[in-house]
């Protein structure tokens, strides 16, 4: 029964460690304290986002910029509404996939998320999708949905479906 | 400003006692008549019967009071602020994501405010094998009467929106009945915004209806509010130790004890049961949190000629239960046909895909359509439904693996639904399939879905519809609460939600819950005050109420 392997971070941390030849308290947790996105988890939010929303952000540099900061942003308040132990959960995931070890078994990406190309990560989140293992399919599910949740929630995204916003109540 | 009144502020104004959260602080210690766990559809109608048999009654919701000025049509709000979980809540793999509310008026401030009384054939096979012959729809017809008549529900009369035009004509096209729904509204403006909480209150969920008029009566509300643990000592509850929360769930000051003669748990499906396990309670037959259900659900998208803009108006009008009534209850799973709401975030995240998929799918999102299929679990050995276990810090997670009879289910429910588009005249179609495309006939896609891998996870599935887990049955070998909700091994405990379901229902629940617990609060009143009490009556005097 491989797909009901359940999300149990600690046994599979405990294989993709032994993989990566490094030790779980060595990791960086993949939130801060104050439960925003660490700078490593920014980074690979940030290509996630520019892999899942290809097409759709500003062409121009800056403006692109500006809207992924934005994007980062809306995470960070979403992921704060979470119960804690959620919180907890996304924290371990975006750790292990922030070490190097952790993001080469997981994902098979061999730069690191800053590095890696759009086509790349692309490619890596197409695999995980189609994984015949439940544990990839769920790090590609909570990265691919929490990202799309959050980025098409925000009004700065409506212009790109057509959608007009709530009608007004006077 | 808005023009719209605002009962939460005008009743906050006259004086209800709502306490937690911003509206000051929690009591040490509360004695009262009965806590009602939750607010949602089975606790609201509760609490409204029992404070008019002169009851008085605490109730305990762990998420936050919102109310129309709140409510600003907006996903990024309604998600975070108004589910479980921020919205976040999924089934143990992480394969399905599960919706619920979680704020005063449960669910049902959140909900798509369609509303159907209990199917025949499911009541019948209750009767027949639960041995609930209090259900019969012969026996049930005066509590789905009392409760439309309290809530408003009847025949949506205005036009469906472009959305639900799809799945009538479609189906029309194809012979299928596809009758208009019937609703809880009164006034309805129409918004489509009913998953984000109603800015106008038209609907008329527990948020503007019963928890009211329990307030007006003297309740009093404790909100961001966890019911933590029931205390037993020996077959009796002694008290319930509770838990200030903040927003997020997380702690916000020191536990404190209810006690009350009586105990209702309505908490919703998964979180009642929790409640249950976590205060060790008697489960002799090992039924608790079990036979938990979901009415899996698949989607399948069409991007029509004319613009459909989902977002707008009513996000059930009409329905189909070709697929149930067709078939056996109990052999291959049958399924209900319905539309969602196409709002941008809850659609682009469901309907699956990144990079060019995401940017096709943005493109023609004005014109897309969205059917979905609601599978019957319960029916079968195969549907068994899903196991509430806990956590290590005793929160609640949904163990529902999906099998090989659901997947069939969601293939068959897909090319029904594709059949339907395409009649309706939709240029391509799309089920919610991660390796599902674009189709352009309804030949072509046929082939495809026949030879789609349908597995867990690929194939998207989803609910908004948690039942079962402390069934009502007339012997405690079948369930967890007798016929009346009082718990079979525990006196003064009762439970009065969606749990008590022992199947699903194959309908959307709301109705179901708010006659069952008319049916079980009127008696617990009657048991605990010897009086008579219905929602569509007004109150005992004040004078006689004390007596209690
Ligand atoms: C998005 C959505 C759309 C829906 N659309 C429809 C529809 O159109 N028609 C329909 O018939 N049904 C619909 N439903 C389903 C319907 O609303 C529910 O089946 C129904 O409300 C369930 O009632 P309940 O009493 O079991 O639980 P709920 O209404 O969910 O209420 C439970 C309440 O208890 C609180 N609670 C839980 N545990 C605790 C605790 N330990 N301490 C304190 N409080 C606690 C929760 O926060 C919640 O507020 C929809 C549901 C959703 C989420």
């Amino acid at each position: 029964m491989k797909r009901r392997s359940l999300l149990k971070l600690g046994i599979a941390s405990g294989v993709v460690l032994a993989v990566a030849g490094g030790s779980l308290a060595l990791l960086k947790p993949g939130l801060l304290a104050d439960g925003k996105l660490s700078p490593a988890a920014r980074q690979l939010m940030r290509a996630v986002a520019l892999a899942v929303f290809d097409g759709l952000l500003p062409a121009e540099a800056a403006a692109r910029e500006a809207r992924l900061a934005a994007h980062l942003d809306q995470l960070d308040a979403n992921i704060a509404g979470f119960p804690p132990h959620l919180r907890g959960e996304l924290s371990q995931l975006l750790s292990l996939l922030t070490s190097s070890g952790g993001r080469l078994a997981l994902t098979g990406l061999t730069s690191d998320w800053a590095a890696a190309s759009v086509a790349d990560v692309q490619a890596s989140l197409q695999a995980m999708s189609l994984s015949s293992l439940g544990l990839n399919q769920q790090i590609y599910h909570a990265l691919r949905d929490l990202s799309s949740l959050v980025f098409f929630s925000n009004a700065a995204s409506w212009q790109l479906v057509g959608y007009p916003g709530p009608r007004e109540i006077p | 400003m808005s023009s719209i009144v605002d009962p939460i502020k005008e009743g906050l104004a006259r004086g209800w006692k709502v306490l937690g959260g911003k509206h000051g602080p929690l009591p040490t210690s509360l004695d009262c008549d009965v806590v009602i766990v939750g607010s949602g559809a089975g606790a609201g109608i509760t609490a409204e019967l029992l404070a008019k048999a002169g009851l008085k009654i605490a109730i305990v919701e762990e998420g936050p009071l919102k109310s129309s000025s709140d409510f600003r049509q907006l996903e990024a709000d309604a998600y975070a602020q108004l589910y479980q979980e921020g919205g976040g809540r999924k089934t143990a793999d992480q394969a399905m994501p599960v919706l619920q509310g979680r704020c005063v008026g449960g669910s049902t401030t959140v909900n798509w405010a369609g509303a159907f009384r209990t199917p025949e054939e499911t009541l019948n096979y209750w009767v027949d094998i639960y041995g609930l012959k209090e259900c019969g729809a012969e026996a049930m017809k005066p509590w789905f009467e009392q409760v439309e008549a309290r809530l408003n529900i009847s025949e949506w009369l205005t036009d469906p929106n472009a959305n639900n035009s799809v799945l009538r004509r479609g189906a029309l096209k194809l012979g299928i009945k596809a009758p208009t729904i019937h609703r809880n509204v009164k006034g309805c403006w129409n918004l489509g915004s009913c998953g984000l909480g109603c800015p106008t209150n038209a609907k008329q969920s527990m948020l503007v209806t019963t928890i009211p008029t329990a307030l007006d009566l003297g309740a009093t509300l404790m909100v961001q509010t966890r019911a933590d643990k029931l205390e037993l000592k020996g077959n009796q509850i002694s008290g319930l130790l509770c838990q200030p929360v903040h927003a997020d769930g997380s702690h916000a000051g020191p536990a404190f004890r209810i006690t009350a003669k009586h105990y209702v748990v309505a908490g919703g499906a998964i979180n009642s049961p929790a409640l249950m396990m976590r205060s060790g309670l008697p489960n002799p037959n090992d039924l608790l949190g079990r036979r938990t259900f979901l009415h899996p659900t698949v989607a399948s998208s069409a991007v029509m000629p004319e613009p459909v803009q989902g977002w707008a108006g009513a996000p059930l009008a009409v329905f189909s239960d070709h697929f149930l009534r067709t078939q056996p209850i109990d052999g291959a799973i049958g399924y209900k046909l319905e539309t969602a709401p196409v709002h941008p975030g809850f659609a682009m995240t469901n309907l699956g895909g990144m990079g060019r998929t995401l940017v096709d799918k943005a493109k023609t999102f004005p014109h897309t359509s969205i059917l979905i299929g609601l599978l019957r679990d319960g029916f079968h050995p195969e549907a068994g439904g899903g196991v509430v276990e806990l956590k290590s810090d005793g929160s609640p997670v949904l163990d529902y693996p999906i099998n090989g009879y659901l997947l069939d289910g969601a293939r068959r429910a897909h090319l029904s639904m594709v059949e339907i588009q395409f009649a309706a005249g939709a240029k391509s179609v799309r089920p919610a399939h991660e390796q599902a495309q674009d189709y352009q006939s309804w030949h072509q896609a046929r082939e495809a879905i026949l030879a789609l891998p349908y597995e867990p996870y690929i194939t998207t599935i989803g609910s908004a519809h948690v039942m079962g887990g402390c069934a009502m049955a007339a012997t405690p070998a079948q369930g967890v609460v007798q016929p009346d909700g009082q718990h079979w091994q525990v006196a003064n405990l009762s439970v009065h939600d969606g749990s008590v379901f022992p199947t699903s229902i194959g309908a959307n629940p709301q109705l179901t819950v708010y006659a069952q617990a008319a049916r079980m609060a009127t008696g617990l009143a009657k048991r605990l005050t010897e009086r008579d009490v219905r929602l569509d009556s007004p109150a005992v005097p004040a004078s006689a109420a004390s007596a209690a």
